[in-house]
């Protein structure tokens, strides 16, 4: 009895022990469960906004290469009313609305111009103005941009007889992306023969690596002057085309 | 003689309660919010991930071909070590397209956060998607 009376403080703190890590091990308990089922959607604005002006280059460069490739021109309005309806409902916090306007200027027409020229110079081109306005609590912002996608092609042609209607000839092509040189996905080339487009039998194609090529073959062409044509599909699928009058060596 | 063990009773007593007021006062202090800073570095290197894979359009015609073991394998290099990832497609009705997992390891039990990306394709008829990228620091 004496002892039992003894230890009784003992016994208070090793409870008071137990209690303690009994509560301690109880939240953490609520904490690691917790954490298992914490999923949290984080979105910052200019993450989003730079979201918006790739996506929109995305969607001009599909709509020029779709045009230039035969498409009808009304694919862009259509493409982009659809990405601004996308876009519309994506933002969560706050209300957000994209929109374009076509650039229907001389030279373009509905946002699209396409020039394939006899002169040596053609382009397929994209122009959109947009207007990306944000409002939500803490933000309210209004960002105009323009996209604007552009292949264009230069070419220059030189020929050499080399004897009767047989001809040497040399094709260069310069392929810019937005003014800048780029590669080609395909290139085509072409003589005019009677009126009618012929593609060489035999010609090789020197790429330079900086967007130039040369294409080199030879054929039968009666006619003095030398007309060829080129067709090239740029790495973003979009087409376009030139032609040229050869100049004699 | 007897006093004195009283007083020492009355000063165990007390570092009993001491004891488990300190356990509740460290119960109610623990921190129970989530980790805002690391979520918003994960956030950040999520979304940096998507926008490298999407910025000429490969993360468009990568989901196109339906190449998920690409995709995948694209995260796996642009997403640092000790990051968890899981990527779902969905198209824009909100239907999940992508048929296989893409992911480096099971996020459940995991703080996780979540990323989404809106993209759209380069190709001639273009397609619209909605990713979103779930991520979480490896344990």
């Amino acid at each position: 009895m004496r002892t039992s009376r003894r230890n009784s403080g003992q016994v208070l703190l090793i409870a008071a022990f137990i209690m303690a890590s009994l509560l301690l091990s109880a939240q953490l308990y609520v904490i690691e469960v917790g954490k298992i089922s914490t999923e949290t959607e984080t979105a910052s604005v200019n993450d989003f906004i730079l979201v918006v002006d790739m996506g929109s280059r995305h969607v001009v460069i599909g709509s020029v290469a779709n045009i230039s490739n035969g498409g009808p021109t009304s694919v862009l309005a259509s493409n982009l009313e659809k990405w601004s309806w996308i876009i519309g409902r994506q933002y969560k916090f706050g209300k957000n609305v994209l929109n374009y306007t076509l650039r229907g200027s001389s030279p373009y027409s509905s946002g699209i111009w396409t020039y394939w020229g006899t002169n040596g110079f053609g382009t397929s081109s994209g122009y959109v103005n947009f207007t990306y306005t944000l409002k939500d609590r803490e933000v309210d912002l209004v960002h105009p941009y323009f996209i604007n996608v552009t292949t264009s092609l230069l070419i220059e042609s030189s020929y050499r007889t080399i004897s009767g209607d047989t001809k040497q000839v040399n094709v260069t092509i310069t392929v810019l992306n937005e003014g800048q040189p780029a590669p080609a996905k395909q290139i085509a080339v072409q003589y005019k023969f009677s009126d009618n487009w012929l593609t060489p039998n035999d010609y090789t194609i020197m790429d330079y690596g900086n967007g130039t090529y040369t294409a080199s073959f030879t054929a039968d062409i009666p006619s003095a002057t030398v007309e060829v044509s080129a067709r090239v599909v740029d790495q973003r699928g979009i087409f376009v085309q030139a032609n040229a009058t050869g100049s004699p060596i | 003689m007897f006093n004195r063990k009283g007083q020492i009773r009355i000063i165990e007593a007390f570092f009993s309660i001491a004891v488990v007021f300190s356990v509740l006062l460290i119960s109610v202090t623990f921190p129970s919010q989530p980790d805002l800073t690391g979520q918003t570095q994960l956030a950040n290197l999520g979304m940096q991930a998507l926008m490298q894979l999407d910025g000429n359009g490969t993360l468009g015609n990568l989901i196109l071909q339906e190449n998920w073991t690409a995709i995948k394998t694209c995260l796996d290099v642009l997403l640092p070590l000790g990051v968890s990832y899981n990527l779902t497609v969905y198209d824009e009705s909100m239907l999940q397209i992508n048929s296989q997992a893409i992911q480096n390891s099971n996020l459940q039990g995991h703080e996780a956060v979540s990323v989404e990306h809106v993209c759209a394709t380069q190709s001639t008829n273009t397609e619209f998607f909605i990713l979103r990228l779930q991520l979480a620091w490896a344990q």
